[in-house]
C-alpha cells in the first residue's frame, strides 16, 4: 500500500473514538473507492476494501468492549474469535454489504463460568451490531448475526450445533453448513476457528452425503443465460432490461467454487484463493482456473457496478446490473462469462455426484 | 339408459301397436335429423365457450373487477343476440345482397321446421349466432379493466351489426373473398381476427392501464388474480373448439367432421408445447400464461385449416403458433400496447397465421372435397391460394380494425370510453356496479366525508 492517504484513513479507523466518527470515516472510505473503482484492479480493489471493512469491525469490537467495562462489564472473561460470514467471510464485501457475524468463545470449567461468559458475550455482541449498524452496515435479513444467541456459542456448543446440522442434513442445516464454510476469523483467537472447521471438514469427510445436499443446495441459482446463448434479463418493473449479477452470475460462480473446495478439505474463504488452491491440487487445469479467476473477476468488477440506493443513510444493494451501464463489450464478455460459469456447474455436478 | 329405452319402446308398441307400421322415415329426413343434432350440439359447445371467455378474462385480470369483467360477458351475450338476429344475420347471409353484405332477413323470422330436408334454418342461425358472440368476446380483451360499462353497451351493437357480419359475408356468405377463393373454414380470420382487430382498435383508444408502464417505457407486470381459472377457461374453450370447427362441416355426411375434429386436437397440442417449451428456452423458466396461450393459439391457428390440411400439417400449424404467441405477446409490450388478456397475439396474430397456413399447408384432395379454393403451396407448388389468402386477411383485418377505430373514436369524442382514474384504481365493480365480485376479500373503502 503505497498511497498514504489509505493508510491514514485505515489509522483514522483503528482510532476512532465512536461510531459517529466510524460512520464519518465509512463515507470517506465509499467516496474514495468510488473514485478509484475505474482506475484499480479488480482484485486489489476488493483488497483494500475488504481491509477497511476488517478495519471498521476490528474497532467496533475494540470500542464495544472498552463501553462494556466502563459499564462495569469487565474484559471478556475467555478468549473469543469474531467470525464474518457470507461475502465479508470470503472477503468479497462490495461498497455495499451487510452484516453477517457469529462468535465462538472459549469453553469454562464451571458451568457458573459458562454462564457468565454467555451473558458478556450477549451484551458485546449487541453492541458491536449497533456499532456497525450506525457506522453504516445494515443488518442481514436471515439474522445471522452475533447478537443473534444461535450464532453466539461456546466451541463445545458450536461443535453441538455443528453435529446436529450434519445429522439431519434437512435444507436449513445444509444452508448453515454453508455460511459456516465460508466463516473467517477477523478479530480475536484464531485457534478457536480452526478448531471448528477442523470438526467440520471432518464430518464432511465422514459424511460425503452431506456434499449432494450442498450440491443441490448451491444449483439452485441458475447462470442467467438460456439456451440461445442470450442473457436473461429481467423482464418487468423498475428494473426491467437489467441484469441479476448477484444471484446470476456471482453466487452461482461462489456456489460451484466453494463445493469444490470443501470436497478438497481446503479452508480458504475467498473464491480466488480457493481456485488458486485448487488448481495447486491439481484439480482444476491451470488453463481453467486461469479462465475461472477471469470471469469471477469479471463478475466481481460487474458486481460493484449494481445500482446503489441509500435507504435511511444505509448503503444498499439490489444486485442488479441496469442495461445502460452494461456496454455492449461488456455484455459480450459477460455472455462468455456466463458460458464458462454453466460449464463449471455442470463440471461441479459431475464430479460431485461421481464420487457418492 | 338403453334399458329404459327398449322398456318405454316396447311399452309403447304394446300400447299403439299400429305405430309399428307406420311409414319408416326416409333416410334424406334422417340425415337432416342426425346434421340437425350435430349442428345443434356445436352450437350449444360454441355458446359454452363464452363461459371459457368468461374465465379466461377473470382469471387474467385484478380481483376488483372480478364481477364486471365476468358479469358483462352474460350482458354483451344477451345483448349480440338480439342485434344478430335484429341486423347482423342479415348483413352476413341475408338472400338478396351482393358482394359485399347480405341483405334481407333482419328481425328473423325462420321456418319453424326443415324445408326439403335442409339443416333447420333455426339451428344455422343459433350456430351462426354463437359464432359472432365469440367474435365479440375477443374483442373485449382490449377493453379491460379500464371502460366504461356504457362503452361494452354501445359497442356491441355496432360490431354485431355492422363489422363482424359484414367479414363473414365477405368469406361465408357468398361475398367477394369467397368468390375468390378464401378458405377459412371455421373462422382464423372472420371470428378471431376480426375480434382481435376490434380489441387492438380498443386498447389504442383507451390507452394502457394505469401501472402497466413507467415513464421510462418498461412494462410492469399485472397479474391476473386466478391462474386456475385462466387454466380452466383454456380447457372449455378447447372443447368447445370442438363444436367450433367440427359443427363447421354442418353435416354428419361421410364423417369427415371426425377428421376435423383430429386435426383441432392436434392444432391444440402442438400450440400447448410449442409455447411452453420457447418460453423455456427464453426465459430459462416455464412459464404458465405463455403455455396457456399457446393453446388457445393453436386452436386459433387450425381454425381456418382443420378441414384442408393434413395431419403432420396441423402439428406444425399448432407449433408454429405456440412459438409465434410468445413473440407476439413480448412485441405488443414493447410498442407499449396493453394487452391484458393477450387477444391481439392469441386471436391476432395466430390468426393471421393460421389463415396464411391454409395457403401453405391445404391439399388439393381437401381443398376439392370442399370445393372453396384451391390446394396451398407445398401440395401443388402454386402460390396462388397463398396469395388469396393473404388478400382475405389483409382486406378483412383492415376493414374490421378501420371500422372499429373510427366507431370506437366517435364514441371517445362524444361520449368518452374510460373511466375515471380514481374508478379504475378502486376497480369496475365499485365504480360501475357498486358491488365487488369478491365481497369478502375487498372491503370498499368508506365513503370520504367530503362535507366535513
Amino acid at each position: 500500500m503505497t498511497d498514504p492517504g489509505w493508510q491514514q484513513l485505515l489509522h483514522g479507523i483503528a482510532h476512532a473514538d465512536d461510531s459517529a466518527s466510524l460512520h464519518r470515516l465509512r463515507e470517506l472510505v465509499h467516496d474514495r473507492m468510488v473514485a478509484r473503482l475505474p482506475l484499480q484492479g479488480t482484485e486489489q480493489f476488493y483488497g483494500e476494501l475488504n481491509d477497511a471493512h476488517d478495519a471498521f469491525v476490528q474497532r467496533a469490537i475494540q470500542l464495544a468492549q472498552f463501553e462494556l467495562a466502563r459499564l462495569g462489564r469487565g474484559v471478556p472473561p475467555v478468549p473469543f474469535a469474531y467470525l464474518l460470514f457470507g461475502s465479508g467471510g470470503r472477503r468479497e464485501q462490495t461498497l455495499l454489504s451487510d452484516q453477517d457475524s457469529g462468535i465462538i468463545y472459549a469453553d469454562s470449567l464451571s458451568q457458573a463460568e459458562q454462564e457468565k461468559s454467555s451473558q458478556y458475550f450477549t451484551a458485546l455482541a449487541d453492541r458491536i451490531v449497533q456499532l456497525l449498524l450506525e457506522t453504516g452496515y445494515p443488518l442481514c435479513e436471515g439474522n445471522v448475526l452475533s447478537s443473534n444467541p444461535e450464532w453466539c456459542r461456546s466451541l463445545s456448543s458450536w461443535r453441538v450445533k455443528l453435529n446436529g446440522w450434519f445429522q439431519e442434513p434437512a435444507w436449513e442445516a445444509v444452508r448453515y453448513l454453508l455460511i459456516v464454510a465460508d466463516s473467517r476469523c477477523v478479530y480475536g483467537e484464531t485457534g478457536l476457528h480452526d478448531e471448528l472447521k477442523d470438526d467440520f471438514y471432518g464430518d464432511v469427510i465422514r459424511q460425503p452425503i452431506i456434499v449432494k445436499r450442498m450440491l443441490e443446495n448451491t444449483m439452485k441459482h441458475k447462470v442467467l443465460l438460456n439456451i440461445f446463448g442470450q442473457l436473461l434479463r429481467e423482464q418487468y418493473g423498475e428494473d426491467a432490461g437489467s441484469i441479476d449479477i448477484k444471484y446470476g452470475a456471482y453466487i452461482p460462480m461462489v456456489n460451484a467454487i466453494r463445493l469444490l473446495a470443501i470436497e478438497a478439505n481446503l479452508r480458504e474463504a475467498s473464491t480466488l484463493d480457493r481456485i488458486r488452491s485448487l488448481e495447486k491440487l491439481g484439480l482444476v487445469q491451470p488453463g481453467e482456473a486461469a479462465e475461472c479467476i477471469e470471469i469471477f473477476l469479471l463478475f466481481l468488477r460487474l458486481r460493484m457496478m449494481t445500482t446503489e440506493k441509500i435507504e435511511n443513510g444505509q448503503y444498499t444493494t439490489n444486485g442488479k446490473l441496469s442495461s445502460s451501464k452494461l456496454s455492449k463489450e461488456m455484455a459480450e464478455k459477460l455472455k462468455n462469462g456466463l458460458k464458462l460459469g454453466k460449464k463449471l456447474q455442470r463440471k461441479v455436478y459431475r464430479h460431485t455426484m461421481s464420487r457418492l | 339408459m338403453i334399458k329404459k329405452m327398449l322398456i318405454s319402446i316396447s311399452a309403447m308398441l304394446v300400447l299403439f301397436p299400429t305405430m309399428a307400421f307406420a311409414e319408416d322415415p326416409s333416410s334424406a329426413t334422417l340425415n337432416m335429423g342426425l346434421n340437425s343434432l350435430w349442428v345443434m350440439l356445436s352450437a350449444i359447445l360454441v355458446l359454452l365457450m363464452q363461459g371459457g371467455f368468461i374465465l379466461l378474462e377473470t382469471g387474467s385480470t385484478r380481483m376488483k373487477n372480478a364481477g364486471h369483467v365476468a358479469g358483462k360477458t352474460i350482458f354483451t351475450v344477451g345483448l349480440c343476440s338480439l342485434i344478430y338476429w335484429a341486423v347482423g344475420y342479415g348483413v352476413a347471409f341475408g338472400a338478396s345482397g351482393n358482394d359485399f353484405f347480405g341483405w334481407g332477413d333482419f328481425l328473423f323470422d325462420p321456418s319453424k321446421v326443415s324445408v326439403d330436408n335442409a339443416l333447420p334454418p333455426t339451428i344455422f342461425f343459433l350456430f351462426q349466432l354463437a359464432f359472432a358472440a365469440v367474435s365479440l368476446s375477443i374483442a373485449w380483451g382490449g377493453f379491460a379493466e379500464r371502460a366504461k360499462f356504457s362503452v361494452y353497451l354501445i359497442f356491441t351493437i355496432l360490431f354485431t351489426a355492422l363489422i363482424y357480419p359484414v367479414v363473414a359475408h365477405w368469406i361465408w356468405g357468398g361475398g367477394f373473398l369467397f368468390q375468390d377463393g378464401a378458405q377459412d373454414f371455421a373462422g382464423s380470420t372472420v371470428v378471431h381476427l376480426t375480434g382481435a382487430m376490434a380489441a387492438l382498435a380498443g386498447t389504442i383508444l383507451l390507452k394502457p392501464r394505469i401501472g402497466k408502464f413507467n415513464k421510462d417505457g418498461s412494462a410492469n407486470e399485472i397479474l391476473g388474480h386466478n391462474q386456475v381459472f385462466t387454466a380452466l377457461s383454456v380447457l372449455i374453450l378447447w372443447v368447445g373448439w370442438f363444436g367450433f370447427n367440427a359443427g363447421s362441416t354442418l353435416a354428419i355426411g361421410d364423417g369427415f367432421f371426425g377428421y376435423v375434429a383430429f386435426n383441432t386436437q392436434l392444432g391444440a397440442a402442438g400450440g400447448a408445447v410449442a409455447a411452453m417449451l420457447i418460453s423455456w428456452a427464453v426465459l430459462g423458466k416455464t412459464d404458465i400464461g405463455t403455455t396457456l396461450n399457446g393453446a388457445l393459439a393453436g386452436l386459433v391457428a387450425i381454425t381456418a385449416s382443420c378441414a384442408f390440411v393434413d395431419p403432420w400439417a396441423a402439428v406444425v400449424i399448432g407449433l408454429v403458433a405456440g412459438v409465434l404467441v410468445f413473440y407476439s405477446t413480448r412485441f405488443f409490450e414493447k410498442i407499449r400496447i396493453d394487452d391484458p388478456i393477450f387477444a391481439l397475439s392469441v386471436h391476432g396474430a395466430a390468426g393471421i397465421w393460421g389463415t396464411l397456413a391454409n395457403g401453405i399447408f391445404a391439399t388439393e384432395e381437401l381443398a376439392t372435397k370442399l370445393n372453396t379454393g384451391k390446394g396451398g403451396l407445398i401440395d401443388t407448388g402454386s402460390w396462388d391460394q397463398l396469395w388469396v389468402q393473404l388478400e382475405s386477411v389483409a382486406v378483412s383485418g383492415a376493414y374490421a380494425f378501420a371500422v372499429s377505430f373510427i366507431i370506437l373514436a366517435v364514441m371517445k369524442k362524444v361520449m368518452g370510453l374510460r373511466v375515471t382514474e380514481e374508478q379504475e384504481i378502486a376497480g369496475l365493480d365499485l365504480s360501475e356496479h357498486g358491488n365487488y365480485g369478491y365481497p369478502e376479500q375487498l372491503k370498499k373503502s368508506s365513503t370520504p366525508n367530503i362535507g366535513a
